[in-house]
């Protein structure tokens, strides 16, 4: 077993070569968690496999607790933020489903709990295979919910996630999304940096007086009649929509901090002169980027637009940015049996977030890549042609398409 | 007649068989004279415990269109009848759920009815009962309130006398044939129909003005908007508490502020000091920590927070020293400790005295089971002195 | 691991704490015995404490927003949970104070849950927080022997034969429940070597309730105690003979009091007389014919409750802890 070279006490940005868990686990040392729980299920483990050499080697100064199962590996943090503990954890598919009860209640408490899901397809059959759904389960809940592509944006995905949930005009937990072999599994050269300078973009995680502790004696909880839920909700709500500008705050000090400056909802490609562009979210952008590049090669103009945040939803991001074009084809790595159009999970919500527009483009529906089979370049420019030609000939009858998949 | 709204306020668990059983039957006997209904619960209150208040509801119409129309608030903003199946929720009627306290004619609508199965007389029910804004009449089924528990029925004809009583104030819900006719139905005893008639020949009606009646505002709460809610769910803890009445010595606890115990005893505790041996167990074995202790060790029963379940007076080793009496023998819930201190030795053991003996006229009380066969031989008893 | 607060045994009724951190203002059945072991719990484990209350009566029924019956600070926790969140909260507090991120004090974490979230749900997370010796914590676990809060429900200890919602008496099954009450105590003990307290207490031996809460808190490390505590509602008996009922329930053999500390086991209170022949024990059927829950018993039922129980003092190895024969096969 290799040993990891020592972390906690470098001040100075290095390259190291590691994979998205990795990195995740880097961001662990670097915002001094506290607690963080354990539970193995593919692929997101090997972020716990990273965490609990970096405690062995003594890099990361955290309680490390392996627990009996997803659903008490999230009670535990949920419990440990109540007191006043930057926390972190995670799962894949069905084990992400078993925490389930503890996930919902984590975001109704307003505990910021940040999470990796490395996502994976949910059983049955049990595959190992990259799919959306594990994740985007909790798109109703109260939970920020965001995909990163490289293990660089995990690492600094990370970071931000736990200043914007911590801080207390959010107070929300946080899920990474990292797709499960193709990022979980694959190492990078990521720049990580000091540690002074992490200090500096997150503040200590102070929950004032919501903590739990005989100083601050209170009652979390109690339960609920009809005249009272509503209102309780509408706090969630409103701390989601507040979320959405402290996420760009975050991310405008970021580059300022750190020197990479992003968009923080939106990553555009190739858009400027484009008149048709497909959207996805997560890995697919590495096939997608490539294949943009050889098409436009051939004349074509064409971009990709990959969503970064869908918790809170981009919406008018992306309704500046998709009005700009003919036709949006969407890709979801997701499915949702018996939607509308039978599309996936980010192409209704496109489709919602569009709709209030007077100049709306052609959208058409893609499934692809599900149980992590491989979005290749030709099955873009696939995707690619069929948007266009649907836009092309008008047809409305089959809005959603089903990409590789043997007939 | 259009619609009929019956509200059936009662002692949860205690008294939740029989509610239900008179829910059910005013809708079968609705049924005999062509209309239709439905019967339900209010969730609020579910699940029931033991002897907090409690509603049930039947509704009924000439019509499904009709009923539909009643049915669209789902606690009616108004009722023909209420019926009260324990005359010590004529104080009022404090759900488990935060609901505050709602008087108990507070749903009976301008010349509706409400009905109380009491011992008691029409004058002690309306000074206890909140004033409403119109006269509505008043109707005293005479008995015991009838209690048992959540597996063993009390079969002693409460549910078809109320039927029976329930045709007499309310021609237009049903006929006291058609209630003869669904308890033969129904219950399949001629006795029991023998027992709704004579309810229904029974039955006292006094017509309450709007100015009779408790003038007290019953205890209500503010709705706080959301900005106003602290975030994370969370609530202030309840705050340490301290000597006797803010004094060095004894202790009295801080309580919940909010959740009182107006409504949920059927009995009090009524201590003797000068008897009490200071033993403590009455204050260490109450579930809902009642008693404030007093500098000279003596136990208060804080009546705000007594739920009345008897348990002091059973763990009690002088005899007489606690006694559970009758909360309909109370108008106030001021510290028995402080009425000992300001009357003296004499004339506290008067007042002791003499809710003890009115105690007595109540009989003897069962709040559920006691032991096997407990039921059969007290209805017998009854039956026999019927007779 | 962190010290542990200093909690002395409370010699006779006359020195219990006055002190509440559970008070009046919760909305409990008229003599419930579990609001009464909570408050008895939260006076022995006093002011610096934290609790966790998992989903059940003592949740619904305790505590209505925007009101508290809770003094110390209390939060909810799910239904199968008390287990992860006393381990999560204690390990929150380990770390903030080894990092000196807030002040180093000893706190106790009582996490509290009933059968249904503790012997059904809830066991495989308390089994774990048993193992996880870095950590002080108590699992207190009230018994009132059905899934009382959602309307009487059959629960992993609800006893044999007896009328719940799910186990309804009726023409052609009598006895809906035919399983046996688990034997959770006895259970966590054998199976968690390194737990250095395991006890069951009751309602009606309030002294013995209380020691055993600052037994738990002052040994350290996880610690569980099971309280039984009769239910006027799902038993059905009036109310005012709540200690009485608890009195019978061990009076009678069925409920046995014992503690097991640093793996020495310890029968308790009457308990203790009815094993060493000091006292009889009285017949279940004094203890059964007092609630509506067995109404429907014939007298072969109340035989065959009085033979296991009859079995389990006479053959078990150790009464209501170990149900296995007193003979080994080597």
């Amino acid at each position: 077993m290799t040993t990891l070279p020592a972390l906690g006490g470098i001040q100075v940005e290095r390259d190291e070569l590691i994979s998205g868990s990795e990195a995740i686990a880097r961001a662990c040392v670097l915002a001094d968690v506290d607690v963080i729980t354990a539970y193995p299920i593919r692929p997101y483990d090997t972020v716990m496999q990273y965490v609990a050499r970096l405690i062995a080697n003594g890099e990361l100064d955290c309680e490390f607790i392996v627990a009996d199962s997803e659903h008490s590996q999230f009670e535990m943090v949920k419990h440990a933020s109540a007191v006043g503990a930057r926390v972190f954890v995670g799962s894949s598919g069905v084990g992400w489903f078993y925490a389930f009860e503890a996930i919902t209640v984590t975001a109704g408490l307003r505990l910021p709990v940040v999470a990796m899901v490395g996502n994976r397809a949910l059983d049955d059959p049990g595959a190992f295979g990259v799919e959306h759904n594990d994740a985007l389960a909790v798109r109703d809940l109260g939970w920020l919910l965001t995909w990163v592509d490289t293990a660089q944006e995990a690492l600094d995905t990370a970071l931000i996630a736990w200043r914007v949930a911590e801080d207390p005009r959010v107070f929300l937990p946080c899920a990474i999304s990292a797709d499960g072999a193709f990022l979980t599994h694959s190492q990078q050269i990521v720049k990580v940096p000091g540690k002074k300078l992490v200090q500096q973009f997150i503040p200590p995680y102070n929950r004032g007086n919501l903590v739990l502790h005989p100083d601050n004696p209170i009652t979390i909880a109690p339960q609920v009649n009809e005249d009272w839920l509503m209102e309780i909700r509408k706090q969630t709500d409103e701390a989601m929509r507040r979320a959405k500008g402290v996420l760009a705050e975050a991310y405008q000090e970021f580059g300022d901090i750190f020197g990479r400056r992003r968009d923080p909802f939106i990553e555009e490609y190739e858009t400027d002169d484009a008149e048709l562009v497909l959207v996805g979210m997560g890995t697919l952008a590495m096939p997608v980027k490539v294949a943009v590049r050889k098409l436009r090669e051939q004349g074509q103009k064409v971009g990709f637009i990959r969503v970064k945040w869908f918790r809170p939803f981009p919406t008018q991001e992306l309704q500046q940015s998709l009005s700009r074009f003919k036709a949006v084809g969407v890709v979801d790595r997701d499915f949702s049996m018996g939607s509308p159009s039978y599309g996936g999970v980010l192409f209704n919500e496109i489709r919602s977030a569009l709709y209030p527009l007077p100049q709306r483009p052609a959208v058409v529906g893609f499934i692809a890549g599900l149980g992590g089979r491989e979005i290749r370049v030709p099955d873009v420019s696939n995707m690619i042609d069929m948007t266009r030609k649907t836009v092309e000939e008008g047809r409305t009858d089959q809005q959603t398409h089903w990409i590789g998949v043997r007939e | 007649m259009a619609t009929v709204a019956v509200e059936v306020v009662y002692r949860g668990v205690f008294q939740k068989s029989l509610a239900k059983e008179i829910c059910r039957g005013i809708v079968f006997a609705a049924r005999k004279e062509g209309r239709i209904g439905t019967a339900f619960g209010r969730y609020g209150d579910s699940p029931e415990r033991n002897g907090i208040p409690a509603k049930q509801y039947a509704v009924v119409a000439d019509g499904e269109e009709e009923l539909e129309a009643s049915l669209s608030q789902y606690e009616p903003a108004e009722v023909d009848v209420t019926i009260a199946l324990d005359d010590t929720l004529c104080k009022g009627v404090e759900s488990w759920a935060w609901y505050g306290l709602q008087p108990v004619n507070k749903l009976v609508k301008e010349n509706g009815t409400l009905i109380v199965t009491s011992v008691q007389s029409p004058e002690d029910l309306v000074r206890s009962i909140h004033r409403n804004g119109v006269p509505y009449n008043l109707a005293i089924l005479r008995g015991q309130p009838s209690f048992s528990g959540l597996w063993v029925y009390r079969d002693d004809h409460t549910d078809v006398r109320v039927l029976g009583a329930l045709s007499k104030s309310c021609p237009q819900l049903f006929s006291l044939a058609s209630v003869e006719e669904t308890v033969k139905e129904q219950w399949r005893s001629d006795l029991k129909v023998a027992s709704a008639r004579r309810a229904y020949e029974r039955l006292m009606t006094r017509l309450v003005e709007p100015g009779e009646g408790n003038p007290e505002e019953a205890y209500s709460y503010h709705l706080l908007p959301w900005q106003e809610m602290r975030e994370g769910v969370v609530v202030p803890a309840v705050p340490k508490g301290n000597g006797f009445r803010g004094g060095d010595k004894g202790f009295e606890p801080a309580r919940n502020p909010h959740f009182k115990k107006f409504a949920t005893r059927s009995m009090r505790p009524v201590v003797n000091f000068d008897t009490c041996a200071k033993c403590s167990l009455c204050w260490l074995h109450c579930p809902d920590g009642c008693f404030d202790i007093t500098p000279e060790g003596l136990y208060d029963a804080n009546i705000n927070a007594c739920c009345g379940c008897g348990i002091c007076e059973e763990v009690c080793p002088v005899k007489g020293a606690i006694t559970m009496v009758n909360e309909a023998l109370f108008t106030e819930n001021g510290s028995q400790y402080e009425l000992w201190k300001a009357q003296g030795k004499e004339g506290y053991q008067t007042w002791v005295g003499e809710k003890v003996t009115a105690q007595k006229g109540f009989g003897q009380w069962s709040h559920g089971y006691h032991h096997k066969g407990q039921y059969e031989t007290e209805l017998a008893l009854a039956s026999k002195e019927a007779q | 691991m962190t010290t542990l607060q200093s909690l002395s045994q409370i010699r006779g009724v006359k020195n219990v704490p006055w002190d509440e951190y559970y008070t009046s203002g919760h909305r409990t059945c008229q003599g419930c015995e579990s609001a009464l072991a909570l408050r008895l719990m939260a006076k022995a484990a006093g002011p610096r404490t934290i609790v966790l209350g998992s989903t059940g009566c003592m949740y619904v029924a305790n505590t209505t927003y925007y009101t508290t019956p809770w003094v110390v600070p209390w939060m909810h926790t799910q239904l199968g949970s008390a287990g992860s969140a006393a381990t999560g909260t204690a390990a929150g507090l380990k770390a903030l104070m080894r990092k000196e991120k807030i002040k180093e004090e000893p706190i106790n974490v009582i996490a509290v849950c009933g059968d249904g979230g503790g012997a059904d749900m809830g066991l495989s997370a308390i089994s774990a927080a048993l193992t996880q010796t870095e950590y002080n914590l108590l699992i207190f676990l009230y018994d009132n022997e059905s899934y009382a809060n959602t309307d009487i429900q059959v629960s992993g200890t609800s006893p044999w034969g007896a009328n719940t919602t799910f186990s309804p008496p009726g023409r052609v099954h009598r006895i809906m429940n035919r399983r046996w009450k688990k034997n959770v105590a006895g259970m966590l003990a054998t199976g968690h070597p390194e737990c250095r307290y395991v006890a069951t207490t009751c309602t009606s031996y309030p002294l013995d309730l209380q020691n055993k809460v600052r037994k738990a808190l002052t040994t350290g490390g996880p610690t569980f105690i099971h309280t039984l505590d009769p239910c006027p509602k799902g038993w059905d008996y009036d109310p005012r003979y709540s200690h009485e009922l608890g009195e019978l329930a061990v009076e009678t053999g069925m409920w046995v009091l014992y503690e097991v500390q640093d793996s020495k086991l310890t029968l308790n209170g009457p308990s203790k007389a009815l094993a060493n022949g000091t006292k009889q024990r009285k017949p279940v059927e004094e203890y059964l014919m007092r609630q509506g829950r067995f109404a429907h018993f014939t007298p072969e039922d109340t035989s065959y409750v009085q033979r296991k129980i009859d079995d389990m003092w006479t053959k078990w190895w150790v009464p209501g802890v170990i149900p296995f024969q007193n003979e080994v096969v080597t």
